[in-house]
Order: structure tokens, then C-alpha cells, then sequence
């Protein structure tokens, strides 16, 4: 026991002036006073104006040593005119707020972990320690495809970044932007290993590169040959024994790799390498790039015809019954805050209210979605009814977990058999379940699967809560990413609940309560009154993917 | 529909800058506003960086006219009531409005204050190594007790009353300084 946590003599009170006063007042500094001792201080100094005066000035001088630097600043350390700097002279153990904000220059590192919201609700369980600062290895992004299909050892998905490796493209076009501003469209077969923000290689395939001023100096290695860009447009078809080279447009430099000088190509000019042949010029022939140079127009093409598809599918879905809320964000005009669910079997409250929100593009460039930025931005809706199973289906593109907890969708307060859907701050889908008794709810978690990798891009997340089994399963893109054990007893309600915020309600009066919005984008949103198994969801995404570029119907046949 | 501005985190504006150059200035104010209702020092830290966060969240409706410590401060009492609230030691100290009598009654004194604690880094100065090694391990670098208790060889206990004893001595030492300053002027 510490000297100082000893009860005062003459149980629970404390005078003034008095060695008790001097222990219990240190006691407080320290967080080490006890609920009795803290007790009797209170009495005391609502009751003695000296002792008042006399323990404030002490806690001064405590909370001054605790924040002002410059009483510690060594003379001749030479930094002592920069007090706020001075905090960074600590040993790292604290961060002060201003050293943390000064750092940072901005809010990512503090969102990220220091700044969680006090704990009160069931999902408010703290975690250990602060994130350290993200990082990227991604020199690149897939930027769009045609009819793409990858081998089986890696499947880059479009928009996402690409870090240095090998990428094998069997058959279709992709095109693949470097950070350098550096794009390249391949057709498969190729193979290209991305080495850096300006550089490939290329030991098989065909390459059409378009290379602006800023990234003049990028780089692709053939087997046989390495060319430098001077900022330009050039084609590459490169097989087992030869190497061409199609200049179409500015400057490209050549070194050979079995030695011989470098070889410089302007405009309309080519070279053919082959076996232990001398190079020989040829042409610049666009005609052989054809269908690179086109990549955008098809690609465009596939996708109208995908958006066409996904929205037949999407349509069917409305004949299932037990599909009671089904929002597409379609045909509503700009002002219109009213949304019709179009699920099956509301009819009553068939109707949810848009408050703040802006539209944006959703999957495809002709989709809507509804755009979450500002805290109020939400979607309001009520489903009546209670259910022994619940599914949970949204297409969303994930802007950024601000928040400790982000809603996907959660019913207002912590009333008996509601859930909350969301995602927390390092990635952890979740969907919690409320019981019976006060103190009472389950959450039932997923591993930390949405990375930065998966922000920016459309994602399809569902979960789907089995009470028939007493299983919850998270899918992220149609693949269940884990499946728990459900404790809480149902049925299980919707009743009045927000698409992409949460609303306390049962919270006493206006107190301040946890800010939950979602920090993104949402362009469908489904819920079911029963449990979905794993080929209907995977239908669901594979239906609505817009990266799917096949018909879906051979998609789900393949299953 | 209106949005209200987007607050994402990440993108350095305008705003952001004012906002931090206003937080910077006031910081150690309200480090030590907070401190005067709960003093100890790791949760004055949190209860601090909690305040900012909602600092930041309403900086839309600060009025630029208005000092910015005062309207900060109010979020901080705030704060601090919902920090003693969930914790029965410092509900027992602050309850019955002793919270609000504490804050009212250090901002009366706080001019007074200013004068005596300006002899604060003389007194600091003038404290036995051994002591000042300790303040300055424990307010400044912020070591924990224990890891303080290990290293000296004594208990954490005898850590603690050490502590008290030093802001004892740098209390009658400002108080002497104060003293003789009165006499001359």
C-alpha cells in the first residue's frame, strides 16, 4: 500500500492546515487518492476557502511543472526560443496534443489512434497503443480492363495499387499507370514486372507506352534490349527470340544488352531485333496496336453493357419476399430527399429520407451513389418486424475509416435485438448484437480486412446473421472472410436505423454521444429477413461487380 | 442539400492551420484548466486530446471575433464532467458543484498566481540534483513511477513522497521569492 493511499485520521474528514490535507492533496495529483479520501476533500473544500485557495494553487504549480517545457530547457542546448518545438524534446513516452499536431501537420496520425472517443457503448472497447504511420510499397495502379484475365497467382482488381512484382496477363488489355504519369496498355499473353515508379520489364508480350513530359526517363528492360523514354509513345512486341520496337512519337533510346552502341529512334522509326541478327530498321506500324490504342473505347463498350446487366439482376432480386429493404439509389431526382426502398414487403414505411449526402458516380460511370462526407450525412429508415435471420448486403467505396467505429448501417440506440454493422477504424468489419438484459450484446467481428488497399474502390460487403445455426459470417467481394458463434438469443429488429451514421437515441437528453459516420460512398444496399448461404452472396457481388466483364450467367455457372 | 464542409482527415487547409495555430497558443492553458479538476497528469492528457478532437469538430462555429481559450475551455469542463462522471474517485472529489466552484474561483486567482510563479524556474533551479533530476524525469519526461522506483531503488511509495516533498520546497521557496519582491516593491 502506498504511504499516501492510508485513510486520513478521523475517518473521512480531513482540516486544514494539516499533514492529511498536504497526503491527500499529493494523493489526488498522483490519481492514487481513494474514493473515501476524495470524499473528504470534497466536503472540506466546499466548506474552507483557505483550503480552497491553498489546493489550487498546489494543483498550479503540479499541472505547471506537467506543461511548460521551459522551465526544463537547458541553457545551452541553443533551442530554447522555440517553446512549442521544446515538447519534442520529450523522451517520446507522451505525446503532447500540440507536438502530436505540429508532427503530423495534419489529422491522418491522430485519427488513426490517439484521438478514439472515451469509451461508453459496447463497441468502445479500447485497443492497445497507436498504429504507426501507414506506408506503401505501390509504384502503380491498375487503372482500367478489357475482358482482362490474369493467372492464377495474382488477380489485381482495377483502381487498386500495384506494387513492384510481376503481373501475368493471359488474355484481354489492361492498363497499368505508374506514379511517374508513365501508362502503359498490355495485351495478353504478357508478363511485365513493375520495378519502380519509372520503370518495367518486359520479357514477353505486347506493350503500347504513352509517356508524359514529367515522366521522361521511364524504362522498360527486354531481354534483349533496354529502352529509355524521352518522353513520347511507343510500342513493344517482345517474344522469345526477337524484340520490336514501333516509335510513335517522340524520342526513345536503346541500349543493347549484348553490348553495341545505343541506337536512338525518332518518330516513325523502328527496329527489329532478332536471334544474332544485326537490329534492323522497320517502320513504326500502329496497326499491330490496334486493339491497345482502342483499349478506352472498349473498354467503355464492356461497360455500359455491364451496368445494363447488373441492373436486370439487380431488378430480379425485388422477387424475392424476404428481401424487404433494396436500395439502388436510382431514379430519384438531385433535390429529392425521399428514397423508395423498393424492397418486397414494407409497405407502410416504404420510404427513406436522405439528410445531407451528395450524389456522386457509383460502379459504373452511369450508376448513382450517395456520397457520405460531413458527420450529419446520413439515410434514415425504419424496418418494422422481428427476424430470426437478418442478411446485410451494400456496395460501398471506402473513403477513409475516420471514425473509432464507422456505420454501415445501425439501428438508432442499444435497444433489445438491434444490430449495428460497421466498420472499425483498423479495418475490423463488425456486426454487433444487442441482448436482453442492460450491458448485455455481442460483437462479432471479422480479422482487420479492409485495408488501404480496398479504400477508393468498390466493394461489396455483406453479413449475414444465422439464427437457425447461431452463425455470423463477414463476406468482403462475395468470399466469406470469417464466421462466429452468435450468443445473443433473437428475434432481431431493425426498427428506425441509419444507412452510413448512427443515432443515440436512449442516450439521456442532449448529451454529447459518438460520432459514427462513414466516410465514403454507397450505391446499393440490400436487406433480407433471413440468412443468405455463400453462393447467393457471392452472386450478389459477382452480379453487381463491375469489374465482371463476362456474362454473368456463365459467372454463376461456373460455381 | 447542404453539406457541411468536409472534414476528412489529411488534406492540410486553410482552416486546419488556423485551427492549430489557435489549438497551439491555447494548449497548455487548457492542459491546465483540466488539471486543476482532475490533475493526474496521464488522464489530463487524454481528457486534453479529447477536447481537441471536438475543438476541431465545432471549429465551425468559433467566432474569430471571440478570445479562443475561453470558448475551448467551456469544451473542456465539458469534457471533464464526462470523465469524472465514469470514474467514482473523481466524482467523489468534484460532485456537489465543487467542479465548477474550482474552475470559477482558479481563473479569480490566476492573476495573482502569474506573479508568484514567475520565481518557479529559479526555485526549480535551485533544488539538490537528485531532486531535480526527479521533477524533471516526472513532469517533463513523464516516466511512470515504477520504471522511477526501479531505477532509485526505493519504493514507489518513498517515489511519491518525494515528489510531494519537492513541490513542497519549490512552494515555500516561490512563496519566500514572492516575499521579498513584495518588500521591494
Amino acid at each position: 500500500m502506498h504511504p499516501e493511499n492510508r485513510q486520513p485520521k478521523g475517518g473521512g474528514f480531513v482540516t486544514f492546515p494539516s499533514p492529511e490535507f498536504d497526503q491527500v492533496v499529493a494523493a489526488i495529483c498522483h490519481g492514487t487518492v481513494s474514493d473515501k479520501e476524495a470524499g473528504a476533500m470534497n466536503l472540506l473544500l466546499r466548506s474552507n476557502a483557505a483550503a480552497r485557495d491553498e489546493y489550487l494553487f498546489r494543483l498550479e504549480l503540479h499541472a505547471r511543472l506537467a506543461s511548460d517545457p521551459d522551465l526544463f530547457s537547458v541553457p545551452d542546448e541553443g533551442d530554447k526560443g522555440t517553446p512549442q518545438l521544446s515538447h519534442e524534446k520529450t523522451s517520446g513516452k507522451r505525446v503532447l496534443v500540440a507536438g502530436l499536431l505540429a508532427v503530423a501537420a495534419c489529422f491522418a496520425i491522430a485519427t488513426l489512434g490517439l484521438w478514439w472517443p472515451p469509451s461508453s457503448g459496447p463497441e468502445e472497447a479500447p485497443q492497445a497503443g497507436s498504429p504507426p504511420e501507414m506506408t506503401s510499397k505501390a509504384v502503380a495502379m491498375l487503372n482500367q480492363v478489357y475482358e482482362a484475365e490474369w493467372s492464377a497467382r495474382g488477380h489485381p482488381s482495377v483502381g487498386g495499387p500495384l506494387e513492384p512484382g510481376w503481373l501475368h496477363l493471359k488474355s484481354g488489355l489492361a492498363e497499368i499507370v505508374f506514379y511517374s504519369g508513365a501508362r502503359i496498355v498490355i495485351q495478353g499473353p504478357t508478363d511485365v514486372e513493375l520495378i519502380s515508379q519509372n520503370q518495367a520489364s518486359c520479357p514477353r508480350g505486347q506493350l503500347l507506352a504513352e509517356v508524359p513530359p514529367q515522366a521522361r526517363g521511364f524504362r522498360v528492360d527486354t531481354p534483349r534490349v533496354g529502352l529509355t523514354d524521352h518522353g513520347t509513345s511507343f510500342g513493344l512486341i517482345v517474344t522469345e527470340n526477337q524484340s520490336e520496337v514501333h516509335v510513335f512519337d517522340g524520342m526513345v533510346s536503346l541500349d543493347q544488352k549484348g553490348g553495341g552502341s545505343p541506337i536512338l529512334l525518332e518518330e516513325g522509326e523502328g527496329i527489329l531485333l532478332e536471334g544474332k541478327k544485326l537490329p534492323r530498321a522497320i517502320p513504326a506500324s500502329q496497326t499491330v496496336f490496334t486493339s491497345l490504342f482502342y483499349l478506352e473505347s472498349a473498354a467503355a463498350i464492356a461497360e455500359a453493357e455491364s451496368f445494363e446487366r447488373s441492373r436486370m439482376a439487380s431488378r430480379a432480386l425485388n422477387r424475392d419476399p424476404s428481401l424487404l429493404v433494396h436500395l439502388d439509389f436510382e431514379g430519384v431526382g438531385a433535390s429529392e430527399w425521399r428514397l423508395p426502398t423498393g424492397g418486397y414487403s414494407i409497405t407502410d414505411e416504404s420510404e427513406a429520407s436522405i439528410i445531407g449526402c451528395e450524389w456522386t458516380t457509383g460502379r459504373w460511370r452511369e450508376k448513382r451513389a450517395l456520397a457520405f462526407q460531413g458527420v450529419s450525412d446520413r439515410v434514415r429508415l425504419a424496418v418494422p418486424g422481428a427476424f430470426e435471420s437478418v442478411t446485410l448486403a451494400a456496395w460501398v467505396r471506402i473513403q477513409g475509416l475516420d471514425r473509432r467505429i464507422n456505420s454501415l448501417f445501425m439501428s438508432d440506440g442499444f435497444d433489445v435485438g438491434t444490430l449495428h454493422w460497421s466498420i472499425r477504424s483498423d479495418g475490423v468489419l463488425g456486426l454487433t448484437a444487442i441482448g436482453r438484459d442492460p450491458g448485455d450484446y455481442q460483437i462479432l467481428t471479422s480479422p482487420p480486412v479492409i485495408k488501404l488497399d480496398r479504400f477508393g474502390r468498390w466493394l461489396h460487403l455483406a453479413v449475414v446473421l444465422d439464427g437457425g445455426t447461431g452463425r455470423v459470417l463477414h463476406y468482403v467481394d462475395g468470399q466469406s472472410v470469417s464466421e462466429k458463434t452468435l450468443r445473443i438469443e433473437g428475434p432481431f429488429r431493425i426498427a428506425a436505423a441509419e444507412l452510413g451514421n448512427w443515432n443515440p437515441r436512449g442516450f439521456s437528453g442532449n448529451d454529447p454521444f459518438h460520432i459514427r459516420n462513414f466516410s465514403g460512398a454507397m450505391d446499393e444496399f440490400l436487406l433480407y429477413s433471413r440468412a443468405l448461404n455463400s453462393d447467393e452472396i457471392e452472386k450478389l457481388h459477382s452480379a453487381g461487380n463491375p469489374g465482371s466483364t463476362f456474362p454473368v450467367s456463365e459467372k454463376i455457372s461456373k460455381k | 442539400m447542404n453539406n457541411p464542409p468536409s472534414r476528412k482527415p489529411g488534406n492540410s487547409n486553410p482552416e486546419q492551420q488556423q485551427f492549430l495555430s489557435l489549438f497551439l497558443r491555447s494548449e497548455r492553458e487548457i492542459f491546465r484548466y483540466v488539471a486543476a479538476l482532475v490533475p493526474n497528469l496521464s488522464e489530463v492528457d487524454d481528457i486534453v486530446q479529447q477536447t481537441a478532437i471536438t475543438l476541431w469538430e465545432k471549429f465551425d462555429a468559433y467566432d474569430s471575433n471571440q478570445p479562443f481559450t475561453p470558448w475551448a475551455c467551456r469544451f473542456a469542463l465539458n469534457k471533464t464532467r464526462q470523465w469524472m462522471e465514469r470514474r467514482k474517485r473523481w466524482m467523489a472529489l468534484l460532485e456537489n458543484g465543487l467542479a465548477e466552484e474550482l474552475a470559477q474561483r482558479r481563473e479569480e486567482l490566476q492573476p495573482v498566481w502569474e506573479t508568484r510563479l514567475r520565481s518557479l524556474e529559479g526555485c526549480l533551479a535551485q533544488l539538490p540534483d537528485e531532486s531535480r533530476a526527479l521533477i524533471e524525469n516526472y513532469y517533463f519526461k513523464r516516466d511512470g513511477v515504477e520504471p522511477l522506483a526501479s531505477q532509485a531503488g526505493r519504493s514507489v511509495g518513498a517515489i511519491y513522497k518525494m515528489l510531494q516533498r519537492i513541490r513542497q520546497s519549490l512552494q515555500e521557496c516561490i512563496q519566500k521569492t514572492g516575499n521579498q519582491k513584495g518588500v521591494v516593491s
